[in-house]
């Protein structure tokens, strides 16, 4: 496997598939799942598809895998997000974006 | 949908890569005076001997964070000590949990950091609030590689 340090190349194309966003809001909702949970989340692919966007997810550092036993675990790792929040949000963050936001989401209820 | 009970969902894992070196990344965990600038200002008290406390008080010295206890030492490479928030009564309440700090060296002058916060199982509410290690962590990256610390987080 190609040892990727620091990428945010990697990052972004791994958020850029709506199927390994949702395979990373499965783990936040139930973090450590093994292949064959993975597989039960998302009936429309194949095993195949699952463990490619796996192999993406973890290049890009947002799953990480650990071996407990005979069962390999996938965790979430939010690092890689959060660096990339600070990186290019935080910093760009205008208060009346803010503002304006918090009233889109006060008028469609959301609060 | 509630989670089914699951023994993995008590483990966090946070992964990072620091441009430094195995033993520049251990000292930065393990020396007070660099711990402050990446984790809350707080002040750190420990000797860092397997069975020591690890001490952790609010920036002025006067609220315990953390009474912690080291469960492994072995330099540079692996760190473990309990954890029980005692910054906040909820959690302080709940059953203590476990983190362990594992240092790899890399190539290119690369440090590969995995934080594992475990046995997390009956303690929701620490396992919450926890998730905030991704902001410690990438604070403790920008302290090693620019010498500065992250603003507070809002």
């Amino acid at each position: 496997m190609v040892l990727c340090v620091d990428d945010e190349d990697l990052v972004f194309k791994a958020l850029a598939d709506p199927t390994r966003r949702l395979l990373l809001d499965r783990l936040f909702e139930r973090d450590g799942m093994s292949l064959i949970e993975l597989e039960a989340e998302v009936p429309q692919l194949t095993r195949f598809g699952v463990m490619k966007h796996l192999r993406v997810l973890e290049e890009a550092g947002l799953v990480v895998t650990r071996k407990q036993g005979r069962h390999k675990h996938h965790y979430l790792n939010s690092v890689p997000i959060r660096l990339i929040y600070e990186r290019w949000i935080d910093k760009y963050r205008d208060r009346r974006a803010a503002a304006l936001l918090e009233l889109r989401d006060q008028l469609e209820g959301r609060r | 949908m509630t989670p089914a009970p699951h023994a993995a969902t008590a483990t966090q894992v946070y992964q990072l890569y620091i441009r430094a070196s195995q033993e520049e990344v251990w000292d930065a965990i393990t020396n007070p005076a660099i711990v402050a600038k990446f984790f809350h200002s707080a002040q750190v008290e420990s000797t860092y001997e397997v069975g020591c406390k690890l001490r952790t008080l609010s920036p002025d010295g006067s609220d315990i964070w953390g009474d912690n206890t080291i469960l492994e030492c072995d330099p540079p490479r692996r760190l473990v000590h309990t954890w029980r928030s005692l910054y906040d009564q909820e959690q302080a309440a709940e059953p203590e949990s476990r983190v362990t700090w594992e240092i790899e060296a890399q190539p290119g002058g690369f440090a590969k950091l995995t934080l594992v916060h475990d046995r997390l199982d009956a303690s929701p509410k620490t396992a919450a609030s926890v998730r905030g290690w991704s902001y410690i962590l990438s604070n403790l990256k920008t302290v090693m590689e620019t010498g500065e610390a992250l603003p507070p987080i809002r």
